[in-house]
């Protein structure tokens, strides 16, 4: 899902770079309001090498292979660390594996990590405070909404991530290219992508209940 | 009988017409030995980018398409630049939003035997090298993780 250089327009990538530059200035000040600034970068520098590694391991699914992206798990767990945690991480495989390319690290970073603050806000709602109907959960309930709403958290993102992608790539298609046989391919990899959206929520959900019996203070 | 002499001139003149045609079909083929630049495109996991888009920029003008096509079943793509356009080549590959641009010089020199390859900039990392660069950033975020979780200095 990484755009690589070259196949967007200057202007686009220049308004990617805006983007992410004003979600990043947003996401600093709303971290830095909180009590201690720093006591939260040690799981975002940690979340971001896992965010980093995943897009190298390949997962086979026939007729291709994926790789998770984990923007929906950086969202549920960081908060608003997770933009510019998701900024790092692309900038580095960017670099390193030309995953992506740097003149697109603005509209990547927007394609990715937007979801992964939506993300975010969707996990908060299983704050009671948060709840639509302020009745009273049992303990089951309340872990049972918990990984529902992991589910939403991890799934969502990435197909709001594919969205994004695709609606980007299709608005931006170059000329010279066969527009047909390349809108034919993208809406045939929105099939991969739903399964990968499904292996990403269900991985959540794993992820979030594990941290949640072992260290719960992680999702405070 | 005479049915038959009938025929006769029917049959000469499809006769006729008949090894004209043979003639009409006969046809020339040459050959000469040239260069050609095969394109293997595939994805960072290894399987092939088939039936993926390929167009192909001459350098004398790299906005207008000099050629289009398509990979086969293997990721596989030939083509032969045209000898008098020497420079840079660009192969731009795509498919489904994903792809690359590689590009292939091309001029005199290459009139010569010698075949040159390359390939663009990602897959010239051996898996060794990856898992180095892997480590190496991954230790990067670690040891950030490990610098802002130290215990502070009790003064």
């Amino acid at each position: 899902m990484h755009i690589p250089d070259g196949f967007v327009p200057p202007s686009v990538s220049i308004a990617g770079y805006a983007i992410t530059g004003g979600v990043t200035w947003y996401s600093l000040r709303q971290i830095s309001r909180e009590r201690n600034p720093q006591e939260k970068i040690p799981k975002a520098s940690l979340l971001t090498a896992a965010f980093f590694v995943a897009s190298l391991i390949h997962i086979p699914i026939p007729p291709t292979s994926i790789h998770l992206v984990l923007n929906g798990i950086m969202g549920a767990i960081l908060g608003y660390y997770a933009f510019p945690a998701i900024a790092i991480g692309l900038f580095f495989q960017a670099a390193l594996f030309q995953h992506g390319g740097l003149s697109t690290l603005g509209i990547n970073a927007v394609v990715m990590g937007i979801p992964a603050l939506l993300a975010y806000h969707l996990f908060q709602l299983r704050d009671p405070a948060l709840r639509v109907l302020p009745h009273r959960f049992s303990t089951q309930q309340q872990k049972r909404w918990t990984k529902i709403l992991a589910f939403g958290a991890g799934a969502g993102a990435l197909g709001l991530s594919a969205i994004i992608f695709t609606v980007v790539i299709i608005t931006n298609l170059s000329p010279d290219i066969d527009a047909q046989t390349e809108r034919n391919a993208i809406y045939l990899s929105l099939i991969g992508y739903g399964i990968q959206a499904v292996l990403e929520g269900i991985f959540t959900v794993m992820l979030i209940s594990f941290i949640e019996k072992v260290k719960p203070e992680l999702l405070k | 009988m005479n049915k038959q002499i009938w025929l006769l001139p029917l049959l000469a003149i499809t006769t006729l017409m008949w090894s004209e045609k043979v003639l009409a079909h006969a046809s020339h083929v040459q050959y000469r030995q040239t260069q050609a630049v095969e394109i293997e495109a595939s994805y960072d996991d290894g399987t092939p980018m088939a039936n993926a888009q390929v167009i192909v920029y001459a350098p004398d003008d790299p906005a207008t398409p000099w050629l289009k096509g398509t990979t086969d079943s293997e990721g596989k793509f030939i083509f032969v630049p045209d000898a008098s356009i020497p420079g840079n080549w660009d192969v731009t590959v795509r498919q489904a939003g994903h792809g690359n641009i590689v590009n292939i010089p091309w001029g005199e020199e290459n009139a010569a035997s010698d075949t040159a390859s390359g390939s663009s900039a990602d897959a010239g990392y051996t898996p060794l090298q990856k898992v180095v660069m892997a480590a190496v950033g991954v230790w990067g975020f670690v040891g950030t993780a490990l610098f802002f979780s130290r215990h502070k200095p009790q003064n």
